[in-house]
């Protein structure tokens, strides 16, 4: 036996990364499912945390772990235009509220972005970090290749993606309640507004309506981030 | 299926080639979402081969997003340096975004409706 050959073959092959990567994600689904969908339990946390173990168990550098799963992040494009489907399904609800939506989209869109930005900066975080915290709002793929756009981190801005989306999945119908927000559409475009796909996960569960303006809120907001946040960044540096 | 993921890949390619051609700052993939949006209003409906790979893709969404996000072991230091203003600003960020949000949506609905 070659028990030399084959730990070189392990340390040094994709698969590797590839077969922990999938199956610490299919543990995360199992768990998330057991626990009956607890959003602290959402399967990219847990296998987030697996795989992020292992890495500095094994003292793997980053660079070394991307090769191997490069693949899967290859997908975060056809999925950004995948976005397009679920966005165009919900069109339809636009009509029916068309200024209310437009305006909370552009005044609220900007307000989350200014209050989040304007906290760092006053609690004297550094610009990659003030950077990194504009895209937090929006979709995790449209996030990340939005953020490599505008010189942020994005790693960092993944990382505020996924904790803005769950804090409003914990705390919105907490909120809305204490609000006394009337409509299951304003408590859904809210949530898909400002925690994306994890909020209209929790969207789904106040009421159909709700899903639907969070899905419309989430594809609305991506775009027009992505789209004009890289030119008002230009345009101030 | 095939035919909804060249759907899916033609977008994108035509979207980063108009955002290099253009020198655009927006993402090619995100041009890419809006030319299918487009096309899809346009044709007035999507077909059962997309909607299979679209359902694909997002299904396991957040799996795309682990290799991007695990750099973040690559930040330890700006994580420890800024982490009380990180948190302060996700945690209380977060909630005032999210009440305004709300707040302002249903306040400019309750008005349209006392208009009708």
């Amino acid at each position: 036996m070659n028990v030399d050959a084959l730990v070189e073959y392990i340390t040094s092959t994709p698969l590797t990364w590839l077969l922990l990567t999938l199956g610490a994600f299919k543990f995360g689904i199992i768990v998330y499912e057991k626990s009956n969908k607890q959003v602290l339990l959402q399967p990219i946390i847990v296998s987030y945390l697996i795989i992020m173990s292992v890495i500095l168990f094994t003292g793997t550098t980053y660079e070394e772990y991307f090769k191997g799963v490069e693949i899967i992040h290859f997908f975060l494009g056809p999925a950004t235009v995948a976005l397009a489907l679920p966005l165009y399904n919900n069109l339809k609800y636009i009509k029916s509220l068309f200024v209310p939506i437009m305006i909370t989209l552009v005044v609220a869109g900007v307000f989350s972005i200014l209050i989040a930005v304007g906290l760092l900066w006053i609690l004297g975080a550094e610009l990659p970090t003030i950077l990194s915290m504009t895209t937090k709002s929006i979709t995790a793929p449209i996030a990340i290749i939005t953020s490599e756009q505008i010189g942020a981190i994005p790693s960092l801005a993944v990382g505020f993606v996924i904790i803005t989306g769950i804090i409003g999945a914990l705390l919105g119908t907490t909120l809305f309640k204490m609000l006394k927000i009337k409509h299951d559409t304003s408590k859904g475009f809210a949530l898909g507004l400002i925690s994306h796909g994890i909020g209209t996960a929790r969207a789904i569960e106040i009421s159909e309506k709700a899903a639907a303006f969070s899905a419309l809120a989430m594809g609305l907001g991506g775009i027009i981030t992505a789209v004009f946040l890289p030119l008002i960044i230009q345009f101030i540096f | 299926m095939l035919k909804g993921i060249i759907t899916l890949l033609s977008f994108q390619f035509l979207g980063e080639c108009i955002s290099t051609l253009f020198s655009l700052l927006v993402p090619g993939p995100v041009i890419g979402m809006v030319l299918l949006l487009i096309f899809l209003i346009i044709r007035k409906s999507s077909f059962p081969s997309l909607d299979h790979a679209v359902a694909n893709h997002l299904r396991y969404l957040p799996l795309l997003f682990i290799p991007a996000a695990m750099g973040i072991i690559t930040q330890a230091d700006i994580i420890s340096k800024e982490f009380w203003a990180i948190l302060v600003s996700l945690v209380i960020g977060t909630i005032i975004a999210l009440m305004f949000s709300a707040k302002l949506m249903d306040y400019l609905t309750i008005k349209q409706e006392e208009k009708r």
